[in-house]
């Protein structure tokens, strides 16, 4: 497990590295900063711009810049704000909080979800259950969420349901409460939903055909016990694989739905950055998001040791072939 | 597989599976019944081509269904709710051509309208209008639809006929224009919005499945070279696929998006998002293609093109790339609803293609305000509307497709 941990670390820094310096390069090379935005609005003379550009470093050729930039990133360092005036991990610190908090709440939603109905669909197929299930995947897969969202923000306008908006400033943590939180989960939940509902249905009723649950059934169990305890345990595999990918997804998905609903995290954040042309933000929010998919996916595979010891490198590893060997059809997800 | 197969597929036959009759292969009794299971076992594919096919014959026909210019603005009515169409009028007689009532700006804070039940404007099909190219090439100036010019006087019992004739004449020398027919209601300028709806079809259908296309051409391209010269070019290119892979579509976008000038024509917005897409979506292709040549070159048709004495890059693309075309053609189905998709949200987001030029994700940006959604929520959500159907065709054309393809799975 630790070699696992620390070769995928090490593994992760090489992409970080070559995803910063791509990053980086595109930036520097289109030209261009916010100091450009400033002078095309004419608010400051020649001199004082050689002197800003001087003051950030600017003036500096590039391969100097983005070692700067590292030296200082190694130290705990992202640089300063061009736009909001205040070192960028202390802007994005808070942000991160509140799209982890979105992203758990929307994974936690869809995986209970696709698990329940996907449990109801797998124990007969053709049933109502089954059926029902199989529009709801072609539903969810093809409903944007951008779509979803704004239909949303029109239920919300509509009733009084849920709270409105927030105020822009407003990045605490305090203000996450459930209701709030709740229509842009379910937005960032349900596109996942269509791929986590086909797997659990697949997965599920193709574990309830195998001998050992044959055998389960034999000693008596109640069917609920023997999708619970061993059904699911087998089905659960690709399910952990998929939350790898969906933590990409989510991350993709809430710069809509953030901006929409009115969340203010790194979704949100990431749009204005862009709108803003600030840079140093830019590449702190890209190298979080990095990092932040790198570790969904690091988890995801810690999580699939744990759950089935096959994958475990102590036991055979002739055997590991088999679930990790098993294909995965990922549809291509709405943003 | 379909009866006739294009030659080159040939060296990959294989005997049907033994269950094939069931599946349609060579289906026993009526010709009728062959059709209908045939039909029942592709109706994905079926619904999916038709879905798309339409909204590609709408985008090109834009011009001609759209009743008016998608940037003509009638000042005097912003944010009208769609116009009413009417088959009875005021006196409660009923007509057999569909018609509509001036409106009028009855409360301009509040923006609520009025009809004007004195002149009745039928609606025609095939009329006159602004005159534009058909398909970029004839001048012409008929619409689809649209009204007639010269509103129909109601019956009015307290005057006579012959005030009658001298209103039609007094309306002819120094009227209004005749009334609009706004089916989906008018933007805050006054512009149709289903001619805007439909004109924006035009940009949102052209970016993303071009880029997806391209992007597809180069991944699979990098791909084959990748999976059959091996060693240390397959090293170089697949380490920037996975650099690629790890980020999402969405942020990678953005920040590519961040180099280049905010404000851009639309015509360069477009070409410049069409890049994008090229430079990020073909590390997935070319992960796909180097796999699938990866298990094709050690098949026996292979060899025995090499034994021919063939040059690598014939066996490549003209006996393994047509072996892996079906995954592939799925594959990039599966991939043109992702940048269809994010080429609305960066509009939506004001990076993309600005006004006045209109695409769905910019025509949603009216959406975003709440006031004005609570009151008119299903016309301002028609682009979103538009953009499900489409994805949806799409989702069921590429179901259908690897349905279609895959011989193993029911």
């Amino acid at each position: 497990m630790l070699k696992l941990i620390l070769s995928r670390a090490l593994q992760g820094v090489v992409v970080l590295l070559v995803v910063s310096a791509l990053t980086f390069a595109l930036l520097a090379a289109a030209g261009g900063d916010a100091l450009g935005e400033l002078a095309s609005e004419g608010g400051a003379s020649e001199a004082t711009l050689k002197e800003m550009r001087r003051v950030y470093g600017l003036d500096e050729p590039l391969a100097a810049r983005y070692a700067h930039w590292l030296s200082n990133l190694a130290r705990g360092r992202m640089g300063e704000s061009f736009y909001y005036h205040a070192p960028v991990a202390t802007i994005i610190w808070p942000r991160l909080l509140r799209t982890l908090a979105l992203a758990a709440a929307a994974l936690f939603l869809a995986l209970s979800f696709s698990l329940a109905l996907g449990a109801l669909a797998a124990r007969r197929r053709g049933s109502l259950w089954d059926r029902a299930s199989e529009l709801i995947i072609l539903l969810t897969a093809s409903t944007p969420r951008i779509v979803l969202a704004l239909i949303t923000l029109a239920i919300v306008a509509r009733t009084s349901w849920f709270p409105v908006g927030g105020a822009a400033g407003t990045e605490t943590l305090a203000d996450i409460s459930p209701l709030r939180i709740l229509p842009p989960a379910i937005v960032l939940a349900l596109p996942l939903v269509a791929l986590f509902l086909a797997q659990a249905r697949e997965g599920l009723s193709h574990a309830l055909a195998l001998d050992f649950v044959q055998v389960a059934r034999a000693k008596g169990l109640p069917e609920r016990a023997v999708i619970m305890r061993h059904a699911l345990r087998d089905a659960l595999n690709p399910l952990i694989t998929l939350f790898g990918y969906a933590s990409g997804s989510v991350v993709s998905g809430s710069v809509i739905v953030e901006t929409v609903l009115g969340w203010s995290g790194l979704g949100a954040l990431s749009v204005n950055a862009v709108r803003y042309r600030d840079v140093p933000l830019l590449m702190g929010v890209v190298m979080i998001t990095a990092t932040a998919v790198l570790a969904g996916n690091l988890l995801a595979d810690i999580l699939l040791r744990l759950n089935d010891p096959r994958l475990r490198p102590r036991r055979a590893p002739a055997r590991t072939r088999r679930a990790s060997g098993r294909s995965l059809d990922l549809p291509a997800s709405g943003a | 597989m379909t009866d006739t197969q294009p030659p080159h597929l040939s060296d990959t036959y294989t005997a049907p599976p033994p269950d094939a009759w069931e599946r349609g292969y060579a289906a026993p009794g009526s010709w009728h019944g062959r059709v209908r299971r045939r039909l029942a076992r592709r109706w994905k594919l079926i619904a999916g081509l038709g879905i798309v096919s339409t909204f590609y014959v709408l985008a090109v026909l834009a011009n001609f269904v759209a009743p008016y210019d998608a940037s003509e603005q009638s000042r005097q009515q912003p944010l009208a709710p769609p116009t009413p169409i009417r088959f009875r009028d005021r006196e409660g007689r009923w007509h057999a051509r569909p018609f509509i009532y001036r409106l009028r700006l009855a409360d301009p804070l509040a923006r609520t309208y009025t009809e004007d039940t004195a002149a009745r404007f039928p609606l025609v099909l095939y009329t006159r209008g602004h005159s534009y190219k058909l398909l970029g090439l004839f001048q012409t100036d008929r619409h689809l639809f649209g009204v007639v010019r010269d509103a129909r006087r109601n019956f009015d019992p307290s005057q006579n006929s012959g005030a009658d004739a001298g209103a039609n004449a007094t309306q002819s020398a120094n009227a209004p224009p005749p009334q609009r027919v706004y089916l989906l209601g008018t933007d805050e300028f006054g512009r149709d919005r289903l001619s805007r709806l439909l004109m924006a079809s035009r940009f949102s259908l052209a970016v993303g499945p071009l880029g997806t296309l391209l992007a597809g051409i180069l991944g699979v391209f990098l791909g084959c070279v990748s999976g059959y010269a091996g060693r240390r070019v397959d090293a170089l290119l697949m380490r920037a696929a996975d650099a690629m892979l790890a980020l999402p579509d969405l942020v990678l976008i953005l920040a590519a998006r961040a180099a280049f000038p905010l404000v851009l024509p639309p015509a360069r917005a477009g070409a410049l998002l069409v890049g994008i897409f090229i430079a990020i979506g073909w590390a997935e292709m070319a992960r796909l293609a180097r796999g699938l040549v990866l298990g094709l070159r050690e098949r026996e048709f292979v060899l025995a093109a090499v034994s021919l004495g063939l040059t690598e890059t014939r066996i490549l693309f003209r006996h393994i790339l047509p072996n892996a075309s079906r995954p592939l053609v799925v594959q990039l189905s599966l991939m043109l609803p992702a940048f269809l998709l994010a080429e609305t949200a960066l509009s939506f987001l004001g990076v993309g293609v600005q006004e006045p030029a209109a695409s769905w994700g910019n025509m949603l940006v009216a959406a975003g305000n709440l006031t004005l959604l609570g009151q008119q929520p299903l016309v301002l959500l028609s682009p979103a509307f538009a953009i499900f159907l489409f994805v949806l065709g799409v989702r069921l054309l590429s179901d259908g497709l690897r349905r279609d393809g895959d011989t193993r799975a029911g």
